[in-house]
Formats: C-alpha cells, sequence, structure tokens
C-alpha cells in the first residue's frame, strides 16, 4: 500500500467519522424529544410516533439513504448526498434513541419522583435535576452501543456515491488492481474506531452500575 | 394514483426482489445460526481453537457488515477466489451473523448456574450430549429477545448486497424507479414490505415466548 | 405566625380499586405536637399520611397545611396547578420509609437543591444551611460523599435534612424505621426525639410502641381506614377505649 492509498483511506475514515459522529448528536437529542413526547401521551401524537419509530427501526439504512435521495428532489427538496446521508442516518438513530430514552423515562423510581415533589419540586424542575442527569447515565451504555451500531451500519452511504472509509477501498484498487490490501486496512481503521466506542461503553457501565448501587 | 398502478405493473420485478431478499434472509440465519452454536461448542471446549475463535468473534463485531462482503466478493479475488455476488453475499451474512449468533449464546453461558450441568455429569452424560441436550436449549430460551433483534439486524444487513450488485428487494425498489421515474411509490412499496417482514418476525419472536414460559424461564 | 393548626384532615376518604382504604377521616395536628399513627399494615395509616401532602390524591374530603388547603385552589374554585400544588407541597417535609435519597447527588446536594430549585435560595446561603443541617443530625462529615456509601440509618438521616431544609410546617414520616436494621433504628429515633424537643410539629406513621409512648403528644390509631382511637400516650397506652387497641398493645408486648 502506498502512502496515498493510507492518505485516501484516512480521507474515508473522516467522512465516516463526521457523518456518523453529527447524525449521533442529533439523533440523541431528536430521540430524547420522541421520548418525552410520547410519554406526555398525546392522542394521535403518540400513535404517530410510535409508527415513525417502527418504521425507522425496520427500515434498512441502504433503503432509506437511496429513498431519500431519489425521492427528496420529487418533493421539491433538493438536498446534497451528504445532507441526505446526514437525514437518513439521524432518522434511523433517533429512532432507536428514542426507545432507550424512554425506556430509562418509564424505569425511573417512582419513589425518588415523590421524594421530590414532596420536597416542593414542580414536574420540570424535578425532570430536570432530579430524573434527567440520572436518565443520561443509566441510559449511556445504551446510547454508546447505538452509537456503535451507527458506526456499523454507516457504509450505506456509498450507495449514493459518498465515498466512506468502506467505499474508498474500491476506489483505491481501481488504479492498483489489488482489493485485498485495502479492504483489510480499511477493516483495521473500523476496528480501532470500534474499540474506543466499545472502551467508552465500558466506562459508561461502570458509571451507571455506581448509580445503581 | 397512475405511479401507483406503475408499480402494480412493475410487481415481478419488486417480488423477485423480495423473494431472493427472504431466500438469502432465511438461508443464511438458518446457517449462521448453526455455525454460532458450533462456535459457541468450540468455545466450551477451550484450548487454542476457543482463544482463535474469540479473536474472531471480537473481530466480527468490530467491522461493518459491508466490509466482509467486500472482502468475500472484491478481496477474495485477487487471491484467485471468485465467487457471484449472491455466493459471496450468502457466505458473508453467515459468517457475520454467525458471529453475533455466538456472541449472544457465550453471554448467557456466561451467567448460566453450573447446577443443572453438574447435575447431568453426575448422571454421567458425555461432553457433547450435555451441551446439545442441557446447555443449548437453556440458552435459547434465555436470549430469545436478543436473538429475535439479531434476526432484524440480519434481514436489514441483506439490503446491503444491493451493494455488491445483489438483485435483492432494496435493488428492485431502485431498478423500478430507474425505469419509471417513480422513486416514491416504489421505495415507499418497498419499506412496507420490510416493515411487515419485521413485523412478522417480532410476533414469530414474541410467540416463540410461549416456550420459555411454559417452563417459568421468562422472569429470569 | 398564626395560630392555625399545622395540618387539618376533614372527611378525608379514600378507595384504591373498590376497596376503601379510608373513611372520613378527621384530624388536627396542632402547631407543635407531635401525633403518632398506629395501626397493624393495611389499616391505611401510610396512605393517610401520604394524602396530607397530596401523594396520594383523596376521593373526598379535605387538607390544610397551616390553614391552606392542598389539591385545590379554594380562591378560583378549581384545582391546583402544577406550579400550586409544588408551593403547597413546599410547606411540608416527608421522611420516606425506604429513604429516597437522590443518588446522583452528594449528601449535601441532596439537602440544599430543593431550597436553591424551589425557593430560589442562593448557593452558598444553602450550603450553609446544608451543613448545618447535616451536623444537626450528626452527618457534619459526610457531606461530600454519595448516598451509596451511607447505612440505612445514616441515609436515613440525610434524609431528615433534606427535609427539614425547607423549613417545613410540619414533618411527615412514613415508617422511618421500618427499613433499617435494628441496630440502626435508635439513631434515627434519637434524631426524631431532638426534632420534638426544639419544637417542630411531626406526624409519625411508625410500629415503634416505645416512641409513639414517650415523644408523642397524641396517639392515633386507624383500623380498616377508620380512627378508632385518639388519645395522649398516657391514656392510650395504659386504659384504650376500644377493645381492637386492647388487643393491639397485647399483641406488641
Amino acid at each position: 500500500m502506498t502512502e496515498k492509498a493510507w492518505m485516501l483511506l484516512l480521507e474515508g475514515a473522516w467522512v465516516t467519522l463526521w457523518i456518523s459522529g453529527l447524525a449521533s448528536a442529533m439523533g440523541l437529542v431528536i430521540g430524547l424529544a420522541i421520548a418525552l413526547l410520547r410519554t406526555a401521551r398525546i392522542p394521535v401524537v403518540d400513535q404517530i410516533l410510535a409508527v415513525y419509530v417502527s418504521l425507522a427501526r425496520a427500515t434498512p439504512l441502504v433503503t432509506l439513504v437511496l429513498f431519500l435521495f431519489l425521492a427528496a428532489p420529487t418533493l421539491g427538496l433538493s438536498l446534497d448526498r451528504y445532507a441526505v446521508a446526514i437525514v437518513a442516518l439521524t432518522i434511523n438513530t433517533s429512532a432507536f434513541n428514542a426507545e432507550i430514552w424512554r425506556t430509562a423515562f418509564l424505569n425511573f423510581p417512582r419513589d425518588q419522583q415523590e421524594a421530590a415533589l414532596a420536597s416542593g419540586m414542580t414536574p420540570a424542575t424535578m425532570f430536570a435535576n432530579i430524573m434527567l442527569p440520572q436518565m443520561i447515565i443509566t441510559s449511556l451504555p445504551g446510547l454508546v452501543n447505538e452509537m456503535t451500531f451507527l458506526l456499523k451500519s454507516s457504509p450505506a452511504i456509498a450507495i449514493i456515491g459518498l465515498v466512506d472509509l468502506t467505499r474508498v477501498t474500491n476506489r483505491i484498487s481501481a488504479v492498483t488492481y489489488e482489493p485485498l490490501p485495502p479492504i483489510l486496512a480499511a477493516a483495521l481503521i473500523y476496528m480501532v474506531i470500534i474499540s474506543v466506542l466499545l472502551k467508552l461503553q465500558s466506562l459508561a457501565e461502570k458509571m451507571a452500575g455506581r448509580l445503581a448501587m | 394514483m397512475s405511479e401507483w398502478s406503475i408499480v402494480w405493473e412493475a410487481r415481478s420485478t419488486i417480488l423477485s426482489g423480495l423473494w431472493l431478499t427472504c431466500w438469502l434472509f432465511t438461508a443464511s440465519i438458518l446457517g449462521a445460526f448453526m455455525l454460532g452454536c458450533l462456535m459457541l461448542y468450540l468455545l466450551e471446549r477451550g484450548g487454542a481453537l476457543a482463544w482463535l475463535l474469540r479473536g474472531f468473534i471480537n473481530t466480527m463485531r468490530a467491522l461493518p457488515f459491508l466490509v466482509l462482503a467486500y472482502l468475500l466478493y472484491y478481496g477474495l479475488s485477487q487471491l484467485g477466489l471468485r465467487m457471484n455476488a449472491v455466493t459471496a453475499g450468502l457466505l458473508a451474512m453467515i459468517i457475520y451473523h454467525g458471529a453475533y449468533f455466538a456472541e449472544i449464546l457465550r453471554g448467557s453461558r456466561l451467567v448460566l448456574p453450573p447446577g443443572s450441568i453438574e447435575a447431568a455429569q453426575a448422571h454421567g452424560f458425555m461432553p457433547g450430549s450435555i451441551f446439545l441436550h442441557i446447555i443449548l436449549p437453556q440458552l435459547l430460551l434465555r436470549t430469545r429477545p436478543l436473538i429475535g433483534n439479531q434476526l432484524i439486524y440480519a434481514l436489514k444487513d441483506t439490503s446491503f448486497l444491493a451493494i455488491i450488485t445483489v438483485q435483492e428487494l432494496t435493488a428492485a425498489a431502485n431498478a423500478v424507479q430507474a425505469t419509471y421515474f417513480i422513486p416514491m411509490p416504489a421505495f415507499v412499496v418497498v419499506i412496507l414490505l420490510y416493515w411487515a417482514i419485521t413485523a412478522c418476525l417480532e410476533l414469530a419472536v414474541s410467540k416463540a415466548g410461549i416456550f420459555g414460559k411454559a417452563r417459568g424461564f421468562e422472569n429470569v | 405566625m398564626s395560630d392555625l393548626p399545622a395540618v387539618e384532615i376533614r372527611k378525608l376518604s379514600k378507595s384504591f380499586s373498590g376497596v376503601e382504604v379510608l373513611r372520613d377521616i378527621d384530624l388536627t395536628v396542632n402547631k407543635g405536637e407531635v401525633v403518632s399513627v398506629l395501626g397493624s399494615s393495611g389499616s391505611g395509616k401510610s396512605t393517610m399520611l401520604r394524602c396530607i401532602n397530596w401523594l396520594e390524591e383523596p376521593d373526598s374530603g379535605s387538607v390544610f397545611i397551616a390553614g391552606q388547603r392542598i389539591g385545590y385552589n379554594s380562591d378560583k374554585q378549581r384545582p391546583m396547578t402544577n406550579r400550586e400544588m409544588a408551593a403547597t407541597r413546599a410547606r411540608t417535609g416527608m421522611v420516606f420509609q425506604s429513604f429516597n435519597l437522590w443518588p446522583h447527588l452528594t449528601v449535601s446536594q441532596n439537602v440544599a437543591i430543593s431550597p436553591i430549585k424551589v425557593k430560589g435560595m442562593p448557593k452558598a446561603q444553602a450550603r450553609d444551611l446544608a451543613t448545618q443541617l447535616l451536623e444537626k443530625v450528626g452527618l457534619g462529615d459526610k457531606a461530600e460523599v454519595y448516598p451509596f456509601t451511607l447505612s440505612g440509618g445514616q441515609k436515613q438521616r440525610v434524609a431528615i435534612a433534606r427535609a427539614l431544609a425547607m423549613s417545613p410546617e410540619v414533618m411527615l414520616f412514613d415508617e422511618p424505621t421500618s427499613a433499617l436494621d435494628p441496630e440502626r433504628v435508635g439513631e434515627v429515633l434519637q434524631v426524631m426525639r431532638d426534632l420534638s424537643g426544639e419544637g417542630y410539629t411531626m406526624v409519625v406513621v411508625t410500629h415503634e410502641m416505645e416512641f409513639a409512648r414517650m415523644v408523642s403528644d397524641q396517639v392515633v390509631f386507624l383500623d380498616k381506614g377508620l380512627i378508632i382511637e385518639k388519645a395522649p400516650p398516657e391514656i392510650f397506652f395504659t386504659n384504650p377505649a376500644s377493645e381492637r387497641v386492647r388487643r393491639f398493645l397485647d399483641r406488641q408486648d
């Protein structure tokens, strides 16, 4: 593998990282918003969100990316490839995150809520000061796990021609006629990135474990 | 509504994609499941092979599915091993999800109380027989929800094969829209099909819970 | 300071899925009084306590905290908003059987957070208050640790300090020693005894006969959702009016 090939790989890795990272960050917030809206149990809104979550979880990312890329222009939306990729990844991960947040909300200990209400907190004050900080800690392992899953499905964006860490191997082998080395090198880079996330996850699990005591 | 009737006209393309997706999915999860059980058995026996398998499973867990598919389809051709896209895709599905099944079962194996195994040993069971009749059934009952999730991941991973030119369901939607320029209806239909398959899988997995419930496993 | 009773319960009734757990309860707790509530399990005593700060919403009847009705805005003739509810609850302090400390906050933060977030007390002042209250319950050295490092008795003393931090009109204790190891009960009862000595108004649901006898001004006995005896401890424990209380007391010894 030439130095040029490594540079191309790193560029691909960068595309993978920033698109997944941005989608993850937005998915965290949107997922929380969906979860909170759902716990409010507003008729119709609740059903719509439930269907959204169910559909978004069942749709393969490849299908979703391609769908948005092809269908957006017919709705008069002009999105570039990167925007399509980010929107698709965000739709996907926000649905999974919504379920993680919702579980944390529904499993929040009732008696801690009572203690907060008894001391005169309004539901909003209680949510911000007592529930949310703990929900973040207990959800963190699941949320980081979901980031790992998102990163592993991110090569789906190759289908609309974005050159991420997986697809860049095609670019390299088109010149060298040797596909094996770039694929193995890309695999190695994925393993490094994901092992960092797994490390983060086990740290998060330790934190959550401390809270449970 | 004419766009929708075009999808109906083009139904044979979509149905053949659906057929390929279902076929690939079924064949690969059966293969992956057996591979996963085999790997678990080899892990159980320990030794150097178990150590290698652990490394292999962890590698698979740190890789996107598409990278493995690329490796088999493009990478191995450099070594003179040429497969068509469907074969490479099927093989990738089996290997990749086999590793995940093995990991799910291994996680449950670690927390399996040793009592029932000791009882089987005391009864004079052979190790292979203990694995097949005592350990594996309990692990399957315990890991039902996780296996259910993995099935859905496997279904969704078949769509990656569109990228290595397999004409499965997503590729079929793309073919229909490219011929008739109707991206919206073509993809809506295909997404609803994925949704329906997922719903059936979820229903089947939840129905399978009765086996565990009848044996008092659902609250462990 | 007005002379209104700290707590006044009028005609309180409550059922859970068709089963009546409280029937026409009337009870007045005057300022500075310690009222012990006794009764076998399932008698409705915890439900009555939880109705005082509306954690449990009664089916009918009313509760007044120092003259202010809880749960219902009498001026505007409508149920209270969340904000009004919170402001009224802030005038009571509650100590739970299972402590219910907030595990993500340090001991000091557990005590200080409600004054800061509910009363808008400046942080430094709330911290000083927490220090002072933790000293009072004998845990001055534990201010910066997290709750999971404490014993049950220590947790409950923190919970008491947390409730005191809001300077409530009345302290509600819901079986505060029932979840404790026997050797930890004494330290919590001692703190409660000190509070009564300082003139705090307290309603205590408890199984501790000794505490009820020594510390309370009134003892109330509930049976099947009814108050069947209400008397000063000297009378309650030596010469109760009802046969049911006599049997209850016999079983305790």
